[in-house]
């Protein structure tokens, strides 16, 4: 995370350098630490597993797109502390994090409207000519969620991360 | 009530009254996402797991950590003070709020009570009985929330997309990253 040009001076007397979280001039949030770049590798294989387990296995037990979406989006979070926001934001591609959030949505409404196809009501699942049509239609609809919910998450994170740039300075720093 | 569910109750009143008396932000956000964690705990004692891994994967997880970058991003004033100034308006306030919600409490049925509302109900009944033969899957929550209301959760998941795409409208950027 860049240090902001436009809060030079005033900041500098205001910040607290007790906490390392916030902001100071010479200092960004950003540690890079072997610990937590060696857990992270480790860790994050199986977490991604987890959120692709909660999303699948939610017609069986607790779970479903949402929860599983929101665990598996964690992993680029995951990273980004781990080895740095601005390296994960290069790796990542932003056509595709935002055709991820839109395949999503597209996915379930694809589903709604395809049972009407084959003379059902909308998502209506056991219209599909197929066996199992409605367990697979609702596995189909929970990864859609999670790939939708993935990819806000992620998205939400950078454009956090990122801030906004004004050419006026905030009103609050005077 | 057992000992654990008490301890737990206990520790999330705790949180939350730190939560809203803590002065420093950082201290605030550490407080909050033990709360969720409370709470999570408290769904999972309940027997709620769906509701137990949606609150600790949201509410403790991605709320702790965006509040935390959020926080990154501001300065933080200094104070001398621990805990926020409570004026005694507020306070009389919160509590008739608190005794209003209080009055509902005995209103409500006891927790696994067989012959409340919920449990003997007709529609918690014909999904009970129906949602395995219908919608072929095993999570009776799963298959309300998918397939009987399958329409409210389109919705849901349109104002999560809705959600970011307000973002991106409000930053004026074209991209996530």
């Amino acid at each position: 995370m860049s240090h902001d040009e436009s809060t030079d001076g005033e900041s500098s007397i205001r910040t607290q350098p007790r906490n390392s979280v916030f902001r100071t001039e010479d200092q960004t949030p950003y540690v890079e630490s072997t610990i937590i770049m060696t857990t992270v590798r480790v860790v994050a294989p199986f977490i991604l597993t987890l959120g692709l387990f909660v999303m699948f296995h939610g017609a069986d037990s607790a779970g479903g797109g949402f929860q599983g979406g929101t665990i598996a989006g964690t992993v680029v979070l995951l990273l980004a502390f781990a080895f740095g926001i601005e390296p994960v934001r290069d790796w990542l591609n932003a056509d595709r994090l935002l055709g991820l959030v839109a395949v999503g949505l597209l996915t379930f409404l694809g589903i709604g409207f395809g049972a009407m196809l084959f003379g059902g009501a909308f998502l209506q699942y056991n219209a599909y000519p197929y066996s199992h049509a409605s367990k697979y239609g609702i596995e189909l609809v929970e990864l859609g969620i999670g790939a939708t919910v993935a990819g806000i998450i992620t998205g939400l994170f950078f454009l956090l991360a990122a801030g906004f740039e004004t050419d006026e300075p905030m009103e609050d720093e005077q | 009530m057992t000992l654990l569910e008490a301890t737990v109750l206990v520790f999330v009143i705790g949180c939350a009254l730190a939560t809203a008396v803590f002065r420093d932000i950082l201290s605030v956000i550490v407080a909050s996402a033990a709360y969720s964690l409370g709470i999570a705990t408290l769904w999972v004692l309940l027997q709620a797991p769906d509701v137990a891994l949606t609150e600790a994967a949201v509410g403790a997880g991605i709320m702790t950590l965006l509040f935390l970058l959020t926080v990154a991003k501001t300065v933080n004033p200094t104070t001398d003070r621990f805990f926020e100034r409570i004026r005694p308006r507020t306070f009389v306030v919160l509590v008739c709020f608190l005794g209003v919600l209080l009055m509902t409490v005995p209103a409500l049925p006891a927790i696994g009570d067989a012959g409340s509302p919920v449990v003997g109900g007709e529609v918690t009944n014909y999904y009970l009985d129906n949602a395995y033969e219908q919608t072929e899957v095993e999570n009776v929550v799963t298959a309300v929330l998918a397939a009987y209301r399958g329409f409210d959760t389109l919705g849901e998941a349109a104002v999560v997309f809705t959600a970011g795409v307000a973002v991106l409208l409000v930053l004026r950027r074209e991209a996530f990253v």
